[in-house]
């Protein structure tokens, strides 16, 4: 059987997929730290903290 | 190793905690400081968080010894926890939950949930279940790391649970939210220290990387027998291949794999952590720090379990077993720890459980702080017709945070059958009764209370009588055998089934009616913060 750095294809697949899908991880990071600039959101909407009184718990 | 030496380390440790829970005591003033960390935290402390909640001691050891009786084909968890449970979760999940979280000022995901589809019922029920079945998981944890101290230092079992879980719950149930966050970082830190430091180590003592998988790769199912390994026939094709195709270890990985790889999206305690995001930019920047801190830990674990039986193997070191039910069976969860007693000098040997200890505390604290919350936010206060002060809301969090250490402390000392598979499950389960609701919820503006309702009871009555009556690994503990018998279907994990059923059933009965009023100006309100 043929391998690939010691290992069959099907866990080459893994053993090369975790490494590039943390590649990807690390590159969407770049991207959002120097290149797209992200809107810092507004506050809150809604702070109502009542206690919830629907048709359904009544 | 010198005991005196280990306590003092520990001693330590303790106190860098407790100062850490202290600090974050002085920073709790309000209800959302306690149970989010004023949603201040930035994208180094999330994602470490995130990682170390998502880590546990069972995840490292466990798994590396699963892998130690399957091979590398495991590594395919590794990729999915990383693309699933990093990438897909912070930036499919993570991004709106935080927006959407704000907009419903929920601070838990019982309290989204219950706050989405205008329902305090569903809130409680979601919170009753987290937390009933978190006791059981929080205690698993500890329970496996009780019983490695044990067999290290000879520290009878009693006294390493009563220590560990006062530890934790000390500098939780004073610091919050806080201190959870901080002692994550430094949690963090040491398990990266003892995981790179035992890989790199492993790998050198066998060559190099190459050598290494090839040394496994060349281990014939006669010499992993001769050392007692499963992997003689639970690893047919080699410890570097992929077992044969449908084969009973081809179905115990996919389903292993797909049980913890999916099922880490609906897991509370980790859906807090999008929740204490200072803002989007830092969930944005958690993705890299968290998918090399998850490469860092289950890569690294899930490569070295194969190579622990070349390992033994070269150095006439028998595989691990224990006695169940008077049968000596093959342990893999002591395989790692064997290797690093008999070939790691003493040094490593500390670094090595005091990363363990970080990945079960850090696990822990994140387990009892959501258990925490869903007892006395969830359900305790929202069964309180009268409003209550943030003050008080704390208060009552921390008394039901107390209660659930305690419920756990009496479980860990004395463990019954149930907790053990209840930690086989737990992921599963979360996953089956929260995933379809919570994602429909995040997506689907038609998403209702009854469909909630019935997706979220649906998938978690399924999911229990599937672990009751068929699956091969909890029902014969539960009912003796399964009901079925030796069949495919017996080795399948539910979330095959009981997650598209939960997705199914929720949207089926969100389709057949209709929001009332109230649910669709909470809909919209919730859509548009997202839009913003």
């Amino acid at each position: 059987m043929n391998l690939i750095l010691g290992m069959d294809l099907g866990v080459f697949l893994a053993w090369i997929g975790t490494l590039l899908v943390t590649v990807l991880c690390i590159i969407y990071g770049l991207y959002y730290q120097f290149i797209k600039k992200t809107q810092e959101e507004q506050p809150p909407v809604s702070s109502n903290d009542e206690p919830k009184n629907s048709k359904e718990d009544q | 190793m010198d005991v005196v030496f280990f306590v003092i380390s520990i001693g330590i440790f303790a106190a860098v905690f407790f100062f850490l829970g202290y600090l974050g005591y002085r920073k709790t003033k309000t209800a959302e400081d306690y149970f989010v960390a004023g949603r201040t935290m930035g994208a180094l402390l999330v994602a470490f968080s995130y990682g170390a909640t998502f880590i546990s001691a069972v995840a490292l050891i466990g798994f590396s010894g699963i892998a130690s009786v399957y091979g590398h084909s495991i590594l395919w968890l590794a990729f999915l926890n990383i693309f699933v449970g990093i990438f897909i979760a912070f930036v499919v999940y993570g991004l709106r939950t935080r927006k959407m979280g704000l907009s419903l000022n929920a601070m838990t995901l019982p309290e989204m949930l219950g706050n989405r589809f205008n329902s305090v019922r569903i809130q409680q029920v979601s919170g009753l279940i987290i937390a009933v079945f978190m006791v059981a998981y929080t205690s698993a944890v500890f329970l496996a790391i009780a019983s490695l101290f044990q067999v290290t230092f000879a520290i009878p079992y009693e006294v390493c649970v009563v220590i560990f879980t006062l530890i934790v719950g000390i500098y939780l149930i004073v610091g919050g939210q806080y201190a959870v966050m901080w002692t994550h970082a430094v949690q963090a830190i040491v398990m990266l220290v003892g995981m790179i430091i035992l890989t790199v180590m492993i790998y050198a003592m066998l060559g190099g990387i190459v050598p290494a998988h090839e040394a496994a790769a060349a281990m014939t199912p006669e010499m992993l027998a001769s050392i007692g390994s499963p992997a003689a026939t639970q690893a047919p094709n080699g410890l570097t291949s992929m077992p044969p195709f449908l084969s009973q270890p081809f179905m115990m990985i996919l389903t292993l794999i797909f049980g913890v790889g999916i099922g880490v999206l609906a897991q509370p305690q980790l859906i807090t952590r999008y929740l204490t995001a200072k803002n989007e930019k830092a969930l944005r920047l958690a993705v890299p720090y968290g998918g090399i801190f998850i490469l860092l830990m289950t890569f690294t674990a899930f490569s070295i379990g194969p190579l622990c039986n070349v390992l033994m193997y070269r150095n006439n070191i028998m595989y691990p077993t224990k006695v169940v039910a008077g049968v000596m069976t093959a342990n893999p969860d002591a395989v790692v720890p064997t290797i690093v007693n008999d070939l790691f000098p003493t040094w490593f040997i500390l670094i090595f459980l005091f990363a363990i200890l970080a990945a079960a505390m850090s696990t822990a604290a994140a387990l009892f702080h959501t258990a925490g919350a869903a007892i006395g936010r969830d359900v305790y206060e929202k069964s309180v017709k009268n409003r209550i002060s943030p003050e008080k809301s704390i208060l009552i969090t921390r008394i039901a945070t107390f209660i659930i250490v305690i419920a756990t402390l009496i479980i860990s000392l004395n463990p019954f059958d149930v907790v053990a598979f209840m930690t086989a499950f737990f992921f599963g389960l979360m996953a089956c009764t929260f995933l379809a609701p919570y994602t429909l919820m995040l997506y689907w503006k038609k998403t209702n209370r009854l469909g909630v309702w019935v997706g979220m009871l649906g998938g978690f009555l399924f999911t229990i009588a599937w672990y009751v009556l068929i699956y091969f690994k909890t029902a014969p503990k539960i009912i003796g055998s399964p009901l079925v018998g030796n069949y495919m279907i017996n080795m399948l994990d539910p979330i095959f089934i009981g997650l598209p059923l939960s997705f199914l059933l929720t949207i089926l009965c969100s389709i057949l009616s209709k929001q009332d009023k109230t649910e669709e100006t909470i809909m919209k309100k919730s859509f548009e913060s997202i839009s913003k």
